[in-house]
């Protein structure tokens, strides 16, 4: 058997355990177009339709459904689902039927909250009677642990991600407008093959207050250029923060680095199997609150101290107050990114991987702030 | 996911047009005895929220309130840091935030007399939603809207129509630019040139012999795919859609309203026996195997306008 059939069967088996615990005799992850990560999970397909459902039944084969013809062969020709049927909202009869044929009594739905209510009535009419349930914990659960098969895919999305950052720093000078730099780094990172990217930009200097979308501004010298860049690579998310200074940095600006690397180094110091979020959190807080900067660690400023990574970018948040246990394997990144009135919002962080006795940083990239006349020079 | 240029520009949509749209939305609650109606979107699909107020849903979910008788509100979950660049980029000046949407909703509604809730294409929110803000309305009727919002979009106005003749050329060039360069430089190149061009969200879709580039510019939605050998099938279709003609009798080929092109009208049925109306914009596609090939177009009285030529 290959390792991707091996991996398939380690899934199949890990989300029956937890519907046998459930009392599932059907699960239904249900992918929209913004989260099709539980499609991924199961199917291991990248689909592009506004709706996917992979139909994993406790025992028998699992079939798969879409509203985009595109994507069937994608997913057969990834063998995990091998049974691939187009899902036709004006015409769902194959979709009803189908589901009427597992003779499901209960039913978990995973992403149940954002399951469409035309989709929804579907599954009622096909499964009169059935107990429905959201199945979505179990399957952030069952995502939470990567393997091996996992991280190695993690790895690639780690060497796109420097590949992303160079780009960004590459293409930095005064006039250019915000969008541009994102416009050279699609163009890199989709050169080597990322499906798919999230970014955040601001640029400026200590006015900036929080990350954006990329807008018209045009770079001026000393500005200080931040990104959160998270390409997407065979399903998987990963993310770099980094700032960077068109042309020298000031020495607010050196500061500012210096207090938020002590904050990451704090965090990835107290990482170890059995960690929660909210510890990791406290660690990187912590180092604010030493250095007199501890309000700009509220919701007022920032959000969260990092988020877990996977085939959804922004999974569990490393934030005070959330207890979700880290376990060896988890992948999350952790980046205390706020304002602070030294040089306004800062960007920092890397992804880790939680180790049989600490972590492992899993992008290559410099930690340092990063200036263009050191660059070009 | 949209990560592209993000911006209001009284130049391209002057103010008084962004009035009179929601306008048009308040007359038609008033006709059908709304006192509000909510309009939801996620990142995948907010193409309505984005027509009344320009806010792009560049991540996670939204809902704009729109009452018959004041001005528009937007209620996310996104905390209030992000309320300057929104403010900055929508023609909105009222943001709530807070953790669930249904609270957000009860808070709106406590400011009014109960009367009729209204929720735009409640067919495609999710089931959960619908619980919660029927919970967050005691004493209200809420009722389905279906297609409230779209109907105002199927016909583009002339600021639109300019919009959205910039795009289709960024489109056509990027497709040149792609065009007998492998995979993943095809990609690489599209994009290059469709997100320096100012462009909000793209997809790039490459096989050996096509290229295809759905983007979004500003707030709407253009397609344009290459293939050499299904060109003059593409042509035909082309030439054969008009005002008055059924979508069925564009033979060979699959026609999308730019309204729904964010879902490639997944959602909205692909009924052979739709009325085209001069002032439509149409993506038209024809398909064989692997190759595609597609222009968007406008409807015009005497026949089409290709966009994306």
């Amino acid at each position: 058997m290959t390792n991707d059939l091996q991996e398939r069967d380690l899934r199949h088996r890990r989300v029956r355990e937890g519907m046998a615990e459930a009392g599932l005799d059907l699960l239904l992850a249900f992918g929209p177009g913004w989260r099709r990560e539980n499609v991924r999970y199961l199917a291991d397909a990248r689909v592009g339709g506004s709706a996917a459902f992979v139909a994993l039944p406790a025992t028998g084969d699992p079939v798969a459904y879409s509203t985009r013809r595109q994507d069937i062969p994608e997913i057969t020709a990834r063998g995990w689902v091998t049974d691939a049927r187009f899902l036709d909202p004006a015409e769902p009869a194959g979709f009803v039927t189908g589901l009427r044929d597992s003779g499901a009594r209960r039913v978990g739905i995973a992403h149940y909250e954002l399951l469409p209510s035309m989709l929804l009535n579907l599954v009622r009419e096909a499964l009169p009677g059935a107990e429905i349930v959201s199945a979505t914990a179990m399957l952030d659960n069952a995502r939470l642990v990567k393997s091996e098969w996992e991280l190695a895919r993690m790895r690639r999305s780690a060497k796109v991600c420097a590949a992303g950052w160079r780009a960004f720093v590459d293409v930095l000078e005064p006039g250019l407008p915000e969008y541009r730099i994102v416009a050279a780094v699609e163009a890199e990172i989709k050169r080597l093959g990322a499906e798919d990217n999230f970014m955040l930009i601001a640029s400026g200097k200590d006015e900036v207050r929080g990350m954006t979308p990329p807008s018209a501004r045009l770079l001026e010298t000393g500005d200080m250029v931040r990104t959160e860049l998270t390409p997407q690579m065979d399903g998987y998310w990963l993310q770099i923060c980094r700032s960077a200074v068109v042309g020298r940095a000031s020495d607010a600006q050196k500061r500012s680095f210096d207090l938020f690397n002590e904050a990451v180094e704090a965090g990835m110091a107290v990482v170890k199997p059995g960690i929660t979020a909210h510890e990791v959190a406290v660690a990187q807080n912590d180092v604010f609150r030493h250095h007199g900067y501890g309000e700009y660690c509220t919701s007022q400023y920032t959000r969260v101290r990092g988020h877990g990574h996977g085939l959804h970018l922004d999974e569990t948040p490393i934030i005070e107050g959330n207890h979700t246990v880290l376990p060896e394997n988890a992948v999350f990144i952790i980046h205390p990114n706020t304002y602070t009135p030294i040089a306004g919002y800062h960007v920092l962080g890397d992804p880790v991987r939680v180790t049989a006795d600490g972590c492992e940083v899993l992008l290559e990239t410099e930690r340092k702030l990063f200036e263009t006349n050191e660059v070009n020079a | 996911m949209k990560r592209g240029l993000v911006v209001l520009d009284p130049a391209e949509i002057p103010e008084a047009e962004w009035r009179q749209r929601i306008d048009r939305v308040r007359e038609q609650l008033g006709a059908e005895g709304v006192e509000v109606a909510l309009v939801y979107g996620d990142v995948y699909r907010s193409d309505d929220i984005a027509y009344l107020s320009n806010l792009c849903i560049y991540w996670n979910e939204g809902m704009l309130a729109i009452p018959v008788d004041g001005e528009p509100a937007l209620l996310t979950k996104l905390s209030p840091r992000v309320h300057t660049w929104m403010r900055r980029t929508s023609t909105l000046t009222d943001l709530r935030s807070g953790k669930a949407f249904g609270a957000l909703v009860a808070a709106l509604l406590d400011e009014r007399r109960p009367g009729t809730l209204g929720i735009v294409d409640a067919s495609l929110w999710p089931t959960a939603l619908i619980d919660e803000v029927g919970a967050a309305a005691p004493g209200w009727v809420v009722r389905p809207l279906e297609g409230l919002v779209r109907q105002f979009r199927l016909q583009p106005s002339e600021p639109e129509k300019s919009l959205l003749r910039q795009a289709g050329a960024v489109l056509a060039e990027a497709a040149t630019a792609a065009d007998g360069l492998p995979g993943q430089e095809k990609i690489s190149a599209a994009e290059r040139v469709v997100r320096s061009g100012g462009f909000t969200d793209v997809l790039v879709r490459a096989t050996p012999t096509s290229v295809e580039i759905t983007g979004q510019y500003r707030n709407s939605w253009l397609r344009v795919a290459r293939d050499a050998s299904l060109a003059e099938r593409l042509r035909e279709a082309v030439s054969t859609v008009g005002d008055g003609v059924r979508t069925g009798a564009v033979r060979g080929a699959r026609v999308v309203h730019h309204a729904d092109l964010s879902t490639d009208g997944e959602y909205a049925g692909q009924s052979g026996d739709r009325v085209l109306n001069a002032g439509e914009v149409v993506v038209v596609a024809v398909e064989d195997g692997g190759a595609v090939a597609a222009d968007t177009v406008l409807v015009t009285n005497s026949g089409t306008e290709v966009l994306t030529a």
